[in-house]
C-alpha cells in the first residue's frame, strides 16, 4: 500500500483524489516511536523533492516532512528555498523541524535568496525563535528592500531577547505602517525585559514611546508599560 | 499614523462642532437628532471580509445609530459593490469607500473600529495589524488558525490597549439555561461536560479552474499555501465536509473549530473554565468511537464526542454545595455587537474578550492535534507548549506564505 502511494505521488497533481496518499498519512502516524521505520519513511519522502514530480506532489511531501522531518531532510528542503514556487512549502517544513540544522539552513539561505523568498526566510527564522538568528535579523533591519527590513523588525519582536531589543534601536523606517511595526516590536521586547526583571532596560524602551509625538494607542501602551515597570497596576 | 499632526475626522468634527462660525458645514444628522448621537460621538467603523458572515456583522453594526460605517474591504469586486450599495442606501449618500487590500482600510486614521470576517487563516494577521493601527476589533470566530496565534492576538490587544472581541454570539445566547443551572450552584460542583462537534478539516486538492476576474486570488490565499483557484475551495458555504473553505485545513479547522467555537465556548462558560486552558488532552481509543477528555487543573473534564452522550450533557455532584455566582452578561444593548460597541466607548473588556475566545479555540486546536497524533498530550498553558512531545509541538504553528508576516 505504501509503495503504491509513493508511486501515486509521481502523477499526483491538483484534482487527484487525496485518498491515494492515505497510506503515507497513515505511515506518518504509525511510525511514531519506531525510529527505523520513520527514518526510512523520511528518506523516501525527502527523495521525492529531487524528482520530476508536480508542485502539488512536493507540496504534499513538505507537509509530511513538517511532521516527521529531521536534520536528514534539511538539505533537500533547503535546496527549494530559492524557488518562487516551492520556497514557502520548504519553509513549511523547515520552520517546524526542531533540529538546529533547519535553523542553520535558513540562516545560510539569507545569502542566496531575495525579495519575497527572503521575507519568507526571515519570518521562518522568527517563527523558530532561536537566539542564534538575532544577529542575522539585526543585519537586515536596514535592508535596502523595505519588505525584508520590515520582516526583520517584526521577527526581532517575536524573538524579543535583550539582543533583539538592542538591534531594534537602529530600526528607523519612514513608512508609516513599518513605523508602527517597529514600535510594536520594541514594545514586545520591553514586555520580555519586564518579565525578566530588567525594569531599567524596559523603561528605556517605553519612555520615548510615551512621548506626545506618538499616536494615542502607542502612548497608552507605553504608559501602561512604564506603570508596570514601576510596580503600579496598569489597569 | 494616528499622530497628532494630521486632523482626524472625529477631531475635525469635535473642533468644528465647538466653533460657532462653522455650523453651516455640519448637518443636523452629523450633530445628532433625538436618539442619534452626534457624529463626533459615533464609532466610525469599517469591515474586512464582507461576503460571508461579514455581511451579517455589517448589517448589525450598520443598524446602530451610534455607529458610522464608512468603509469595507473584500477581495471580490462584486461583494464590494453589493455591500457598498447597502451602506450608501442606509446613509443616503455615496460615501462608503471600498478596498481590495485590508491594509489600506486599516491605515485610515478616521476609523475607530473594524469587524473582521475573512476566512480563518487571515484573522491573526489582520487583527494584529488592526491593533497596531489603533483600531478596536470585532473578530468573527474561530479567531485563530493555530495555537501560536492566540497569545499574539492577546498581546496585541493588551499592548495597545485595544478592545478586541471574539465573535461567537452563541456562547451566551444559546446555552442560557445550562449556564444558569451551573452558575446557580444547583448542580453542585461540576464533574464533566460533553461536546459533540466535528469533523476535522482535510487537505484540499480540488482541480484548477479559471480564476474569475472578480476575485484577487492571491490575496484570498494570503498566508496560506499557494493553490489554484477552485470555486469550492473558497466557497463561503457553511459546509465542513467538503466544498467550502471551512472544510479545508489551510483555511479552517473544520467543524472542530467552526462549530467548536460555539459549543466549546458554551461548555467552558457553563462549567466556568473559560478563563483556563486544559492541562491534559486524553486520547481515548474506543471501539464505539475514539474521543477526548480535556482535563482542567480544577478537576473539571470536558469530553469531546463521548459515545452515547448528548451534546452539552453535564454531570454535577448532587447533594454537594457549590457557591452561586452571578452570570456574566453583555454590556450595553444589542447583543454581542452592542456589547462590543459599548466597550469601545467605555474601554471595558467585552463579554467575548479575545483572551476568553482564544482559550475556547485552543480547545479545538489541542483536540485536533491529539486526534491527528492519536495520543494523549500534556499542555503547559503558561509556556504554550506540549510537555515532552516535540512532535506535537511542531503543530503549534505553521509557516506563512511570503510575503505575509505575523
Amino acid at each position: 500500500m505504501l509503495d503504491q502511494a509513493f508511486e501515486a505521488l509521481k502523477t499526483y497533481d491538483w484534482g487527484t483524489d487525496v485518498a491515494v496518499l492515505a497510506p503515507i498519512d497513515e505511515a506518518v502516524v504509525a511510525t511514531s516511536g519506531d525510529s527505523a521505520s520513520r527514518e526510512q519513511l523520511e528518506r523516501r519522502l525527502a527523495a521525492v523533492l529531487a524528482e520530476d514530480v508536480s508542485r502539488d506532489a512536493k507540496d504534499y511531501v513538505c507537509r509530511k516532512l513538517m511532521a516527521i522531518g529531521t536534520a536528514a531532510s534539511v538539505p533537500a528542503l533547503a535546496a527549494l528555498l530559492p524557488s518562487a514556487e516551492l520556497s514557502h512549502m520548504a519553509r513549511f517544513a523547515l520552520e517546524r523541524i526542531p533540529a538546529p540544522e533547519a535553523g542553520q539552513a535558513l540562516r545560510e539561505a539569507l545569502a542566496s535568496v531575495a525579495g519575497s523568498q527572503k521575507v519568507g526566510v526571515v519570518t521562518s527564522l522568527a517563527g523558530r525563535g532561536e537566539n542564534e538568528s538575532v544577529a542575522a535579523l539585526a543585519r537586515l533591519v536596514g535592508d535596502g528592500d523595505p519588505a525584508v527590513a520590515r520582516a526583520a523588525v517584526i521577527g526581532l519582536g517575536r524573538i524579543r531577547t535583550p539582543e533583539a531589543a538592542r538591534a531594534l534601536e537602529s530600526a528607523k523606517p519612514a513608512d508609516p505602517q513599518a513605523k508602527l511595526e517597529a514600535i510594536d516590536a520594541r514594545l514586545a521586547c520591553a514586555e520580555a525585559l519586564l518579565a525578566a526583571g530588567k525594569k531599567a532596560e524596559a523603561l528605556a524602551v517605553y519612555k520615548p514611546l510615551a512621548g506626545p509625538q506618538q499616536p494615542k494607542h502607542v502612548r497608552l501602551g507605553a504608559t501602561r508599560g512604564m506603570l508596570a515597570a514601576s510596580g503600579k497596576k496598569a489597569d | 499614523m494616528g499622530g497628532q499632526h494630521q486632523p482626524t475626522r472625529r477631531r475635525f468634527l469635535q473642533t468644528a462642532g465647538a466653533a460657532a462660525a462653522a455650523p453651516y458645514v455640519i448637518t443636523s444628522a452629523a450633530l445628532g437628532q433625538g436618539a442619534i448621537p452626534p457624529a463626533s460621538e459615533r464609532i466610525v467603523m469599517g469591515g474586512i471580509g464582507i461576503g460571508n458572515q461579514g455581511q451579517w456583522d455589517q448589517e448589525a453594526f450598520l443598524g446602530r445609530p451610534d455607529v458610522q460605517y464608512v468603509a469595507l474591504c473584500d477581495v471580490r469586486q462584486s461583494v464590494r459593490e453589493k455591500y457598498k450599495a447597502k451602506v450608501d442606501e442606509r446613509y443616503q449618500n455615496r460615501d462608503c469607500q471600498t478596498y481590495n487590500d485590508y491594509r489600506e482600510l486599516l491605515a485610515r486614521e478616521d476609523i475607530d473600529a473594524v469587524h473582521v470576517a475573512t476566512p480563518d487563516h487571515w484573522h491573526a494577521i489582520q487583527v494584529v495589524e488592526a491593533c497596531r493601527q489603533g483600531k478596536d476589533v470585532y473578530c468573527q470566530k474561530p479567531e485563530t488558525r493555530t495555537l501560536r496565534e492566540g497569545p499574539l492576538l492577546i498581546e496585541a490587544a493588551r499592548r495597545f490597549a485595544r478592545v478586541v472581541s471574539g465573535g461567537s454570539q452563541r456562547v451566551l445566547e444559546d446555552y442560557t439555561e445550562l449556564v444558569n443551572k451551573c452558575w446557580s450552584g444547583e448542580l453542585g460542583p461540576i464533574k464533566w461536560i460533553n461536546v459533540n462537534v466535528g469533523p476535522l478539516s482535510q487537505l484540499c486538492n480540488l482541480p484548477a479552474e479559471e480564476t474569475p476576474a472578480d476575485i484577487d486570488w492571491d490575496l484570498w490565499l494570503g498566508p496560506a499555501p499557494w493553490a489554484p483557484y477552485n470555486a469550492l475551495r473558497c466557497s463561503g458555504s457553511f459546509a465542513t465536509t467538503g466544498g467550502s473553505w471551512r472544510s479545508y485545513v489551510d483555511y479552517s479547522g473544520g467543524g472542530m473549530t467552526d462549530w467548536g467555537a460555539h459549543h466549546f465556548g458554551g461548555a467552558t462558560f457553563a462549567v466556568d473554565v473559560r478563563e483556563k486552558q486544559p492541562v491534559e488532552i486524553e486520547y481515548i481509543a474506543d471501539p464505539q468511537g475514539d474521543h477526548l477528555a480535556f482535563h482542567y487543573d480544577n478537576g473539571v473534564i470536558l469530553y469531546h464526542n463521548r459515545p452515547k452522550t448528548e451534546n452539552l450533557a453535564v454531570e454535577g455532584t448532587p447533594g454537594q454545595q457549590r457557591e452561586a455566582k452571578p452570570v456574566p452578561v453583555y454590556k450595553g444593548e444589542g447583543g454581542i455587537y452592542g456589547d462590543f460597541i459599548h466597550c469601545v466607548k467605555t474601554r471595558e473588556r467585552p463579554f467575548r474578550d479575545i483572551e476568553l475566545a482564544v482559550n475556547t479555540i485552543a480547545v479545538s486546536h489541542l483536540g485536533t492535534i491529539a486526534y491527528n497524533l492519536r495520543r494523549s498530550l500534556k499542555w503547559d498553558a503558561a509556556a504554550q507548549t506540549f510537555t515532552g512531545d516535540e512532535e506535537a509541538n511542531r503543530y503549534l504553528d505553521r509557516a506563512r506564505r511570503e510575503p505575509w508576516v505575523l
